[in-house]
């Protein structure tokens, strides 16, 4: 078990073969993590929110990398905050930038203002300042507290930002009946139109999404959220803690599923189905699931028994493992920058005993990993891609780049994808096959030659 | 300048930008008084980032070099991020991994324990402790705090094995300046650091290249090689962050290349320290000429013909060896290929964004192009900047009307400069300009740091005569694929 890689003493319990992995713990410092700051978790949180003015108050670096959310570009706004806010308070600073940034984008419905190391830092009562902002605009302006030393990963910044969302904009609008059939999707990003894919099965079940947290949400729609009749969970890190707490508040029931993999999306929409009580309605269900496999079959045959290694930010692993299961690929590694005890229960009932899990894997773990057991296939962020790559080991991003791979199609797209990517050429070329001191010998031999002219049994040679 | 929404799928405006395309309902005119960054305290879409990452970068181009930043991780992930974007490789920087404790009690445990376990897991030659703006703000004494790290690596690992890794500081405070000034604070840091004795004259020239990429870096050794002149490239990244694959035999992975601990100590000796671009790496270059009379040649940035005339010039001065006949050569093609595509450089509308040294580079060679600049804009602010676009432009007998100079500012001034211009062909910069581009349909030719949306321009240069002509061919083409979208016959 220690075999598997060399694991420092401190991080030996982050690796299990058939328990739970220690989670949830500090990063070790002085390694390459993975993981990321609380600043980041709440962008990835709560980034695609439209209508409303996104204020980064700290140093520009914060707002530069901050545009930047699952690879897509979004205006920021920042306080730029430099030395002399940093040494003589950034307050009035902040409340002209809430301001100005009303002033030039009048159309928004709110202002979310992110706290950073440095704000936090100087103690800066950001709280006390968007209150009053909000109050001469007109408008909300929530802070969101998220500087980046917070927590031990970016997994509490998706917690802070989920709070905001709660106190300052989910359920405010006018109360009123349930609407009939309708449902929120939470922890749902619309990753290459993912959403598309389950609004398409959902509609087919006759249900209408009001919100999608964050994917597509609005000052709007989540005003209105708290009357819809269930809330599906697709992410679990992101969604659950917001469910139970709309169940607490308005009293809506939430189901925690899955659209990747067949089994998993059959299994959501026969849930949601029973949910309604309309089994009847689902009776396309298996159709649907079984049409998708006939399609994806070449693509089966071709990965059959291929050994994949999953390394997610968190709550994907069960149900993705559960998917690569279904593509007939063999799991070889399971693991999360920052998964909690649930998170990585469940993926240890999709997996069973016997498959490695590790915890907030550091990259030289992983790069020993890949070394030693050449897995066909890793599946993992921008960050592990590239190591991958040098080492000849055929990558793929999740979330995902070139299209949808939630629901049945969802799952033909990852298929196809996948069997291309482990099958491409490239990864067989890696290796020359030339030997490097025959080509330096070849290259001596030619420099002896222009130089003083070799016989001709050398040159023939040549 | 008549706006129209963009009918391209996959860019999503509609979702993100919904003020900024007039066609929609939601747009409204912006006040006045709040374009100018100066008249306003909130920044929209700087063209900046924060110093570390320029002292990461500089980091990445030492051999077997790590750097180690001492805050939140977040510091570190967003810049790995950043980086594997734009080179496509694996970015390999430690984190100290700060979190409540240590923004209570200070980082001294994070960097202690983090050097050491850094050392043991990764075996680098060379460590570069990055400072943020956390553990600036926090007052963490770095100084004492890596004297404890030696102490405790000497005890773990032995004297001997400790202390043959150099351990450079580089301050960077985030808030106090861009990663431009990142870059520029490590190349002082490492020659103090490590170039501490003046020996032997060695007949080398050193060389700052500044935040420019690994194909650069490739042309500016090809210059180098030319002239028969040996140099140091200090920060050398042209193979660390371009390197082949060839699966390794061993973990931890270190990619080939990088400038040696050894050539860092041996640059007091050499003939003269060039900085490429002024505002990244003239720092390192003038410590070296105060302490050991290393003459410093500070830009201009080596793109087009005269910049990259001045650099040859310079060099050959210094080494007293002359300009080849093959480098004359490529002079010569590329004033052709200025000659042969004049007809569709000149008297063309182009704005120019980025690095200021980028932009400074770029600016005189559109000029030679014939070209008449709209705006000029630095992303990072500069004593230096206005004064030298001027010069640049007096030198080219500019006469056309003159330029919006943003000295600093940001991409929201820019945009809404161009928006109101009655004409423009071109813009010239980074892929922060996309958006811009695309809406004000205008082709964007992309130079400097950063690209990550488009491949191959980390590995293609742009300074040098032969770089002057990939980046020429790239202009034109460019503005003619706008101009004839469904061009059949067109013939240059």
């Amino acid at each position: 078990m220690k075999m598997l890689i060399e694991m420092m003493p401190e991080r030996a319990g982050h690796l299990e073969l058939t328990g739970l992995p220690e989670c949830e713990r500090q990063t070790l410092p002085g390694v390459i993590s993975q993981r990321a700051c609380m600043l980041y978790g709440a962008r990835w949180m709560i980034a695609a929110i439209r209508d409303v003015v996104h204020l980064i108050h700290g140093p520009v670096g914060c707002a530069y990398y901050s545009e930047t959310v699952r690879k897509k570009n979004y205006r920021v706004f920042s306080t730029a905050l430099g030395e002399k806010e940093i040494v003589f308070g950034a307050g009035q600073k902040l409340e002209d930038a809430i301001r100005e940034a009303v002033s030039l984008r009048p159309r928004s419905s709110a202002v979310l203002v992110y706290t950073t190391c440095a704000v936090g830092l100087i103690g800066e009562d950001v709280e006390a300042i968007c209150k009053q902002a909000s109050a001469s605009l007109g408008l909300p302006v929530v802070p969101v507290n998220c500087p980046g030393f917070g927590g031990v990963s970016q997994g509490k910044g998706h917690d802070v930002a989920a709070a905001a969302l709660l106190e300052h904009f989910i359920g405010r609008g006018p109360a009123g009946p349930p609407l009939e059939n309708s449902v929120n999707i939470l922890g749902e990003f619309d990753v290459q139109g993912d959403l598309k894919e389950i609004e398409h099965l959902l509609q087919r079940l006759g249900l209408n999404i009001i919100c999608a947290v964050s994917g597509r949400a609005t000052v709007e729609n989540m005003a209105r959220a708290h009357r819809a009749r269930l809330n599906i969970v697709h992410c679990g890190r992101t969604g659950r803690w917001l469910a139970q707490k709309m169940e607490e508040r308005f009293g809506i029931p939430w189901r925690k599923v899955s659209f990747f993999g067949l089994a998993e999306t059959a299994a959501a929409l026969q849930a949601i189905a029973a949910f309604f009580n309309r089994p009847g309605e689902a009776a396309w269900v298996e159709k649907e699931a079984e049409a998708a496999r006939q399609r994806a079959l070449p693509y089966l045959r071709r990965l059959a028994g291929r050994r994949v290694a999953l390394f997610f930010g968190a709550s994907r692993m069960g149900s993705m493992a559960r998917a690569f299961g279904e593509l007939g690929m063999e799991v070889v590694l399971c693991g999360s920058q920052f998964g909690c005890q649930e998170d990585y229960t469940e993926s240890r009932r999709c997996l069973g005993r016997g498959t490695p899990m590790i915890d907030d894997a550091h990259q030289r773990e992983l790069e020993e990993f890949l070394h030693r057991y050449r897995p066909d296939l890793l599946v993992g962020g921008t960050r592990e891609r590239f190591m991958a790559h040098k080492m000849g080991i055929p990558f793929l991003v999740f979330p995902q780049e070139t299209s949808p791979y939630a629901g049945f199609n969802g799952f033909v797209n990852m298929a196809r994808e996948v069997a291309a990517l482990v099958g491409a050429p490239v990864w067989r070329l890696g290796n020359s096959g030339f030997s490097r001191k025959e080509g330096e010998e070849m290259v001596a031999k030619y420099v002896r030659y222009m130089e003083r002219g070799i016989n001709e049994n050398e040159r023939s040679s040549l | 300048m008549q706006l129209k929404e963009i009918p391209v799928t996959g860019i999503p405006y509609d979702q993100i930008k919904i003020e900024k395309v007039p066609a929609a309902p939601e747009y409204c005119e912006r006040p006045a008084e709040l374009i100018p960054s100066a008249n306003r305290a909130v920044v929209i879409n700087p063209n900046r980032t924060c110093m570390p990452l320029g002292a990461m970068w500089a980091v990445l181009g030492v051999r077997k070099a790590i750097p180690f930043v001492q805050g939140a991780q977040g510091c570190t992930t967003y810049v790995r991020y950043t980086f594997c974007r734009i080179f496509k490789e694996p970015a390999v920087i430690a984190t100290a991994s700060f979190h409540e404790d240590a923004a209570v009690f200070g980082g001294r445990r994070n960097l202690v324990e983090g050097i050491r376990n850094l050392v043991v897991r990764y075996w680098p030659e060379l460590v570069g402790v990055v400072t943020t703006c956390s553990s600036e703000i926090i007052g963490d004494d770095m100084v004492s705090f890596i004297k404890m790290a030696r102490a405790n690596l000497r005890k773990e690992i032995g004297p001997e094995k400790a202390d043959q890794i150099p351990i450079v500081l580089v301050n960077t405070p985030s808030f106090a300046g861009s990663h431009v000034e990142g870059y520029d604070r490590a190349s002082r840091a490492f020659v103090e650091t490590l170039a501490t004795t003046k020996g032997e004259p060695n007949g080398k020239v050193n060389i700052i290249p500044g935040l420019f990429y690994p194909g650069d870096i490739r042309e500016i050794k090809h210059l180098l090689r030319h002239m028969g002149v040996e140099a140091i490239v200090l920060f050398d990244i042209s193979d660390t962050l371009d390197a082949p694959l060839e699966p390794p035999t061993s973990v931890p992975y270190y990619p080939p290349g990088g400038t040696a601990v050894g050539e860092i100590r041996d640059m007091a000796n050499s003939l003269a320290t060039f900085a490429l671009q002024p505002h990244a790496g003239q720092a390192g270059a003038r410590y070296l000429e105060r302490k050991y009379g290393v003459r410093a040649v500070v830009g201009p940035p080596p793109v087009g013909v005269q910049g990259t005339d001045a650099f040859l010039k310079a060099l050959r001065e210094i080494t007293g060896k002359p300009i080849p006949e093959s480098l004359l050569q490529e002079r010569g093609r590329l004033v052709d290929s200025l000659a042969d595509t004049l007809h569709h450089t000149m008297m063309k509308k182009v704005a120019v964004m980025g690095d200021p040294d980028i932009v400074l580079g770029v600016t005189r060679f559109v000029l030679e192009m014939g070209m008449e600049p709209v705006a000029l804009a630095g992303g990072t602010a500069s004593k230096t900047f206005v004064h030298d676009v001027e010069a640049i432009l007096a030198e080219a007998g500019y006469e056309g009307e003159p330029p919006l100079i943003i000295n600093g500012g940001d991409l929201f001034e820019f945009e809404e400069y161009l928006k109101k211009q009655p004409r423009l062909d071109l813009i010239i910069g980074n892929s922060r300009a996309v958006d811009i581009s695309r809406e004000l349909q205008v082709p964007l030719v992309r130079v400097g740091f950063p690209i990550y949306d488009r491949f191959g321009y980390q590995k293609r240069p742009i300074v040098g005569y032969r770089g002057g002509e990939m980046l020429l061919a790239e202009i034109v083409n460019s503005m003619l694929d706008y101009q004839y979208p469904d061009d059949r016959t067109q013939q240059l």
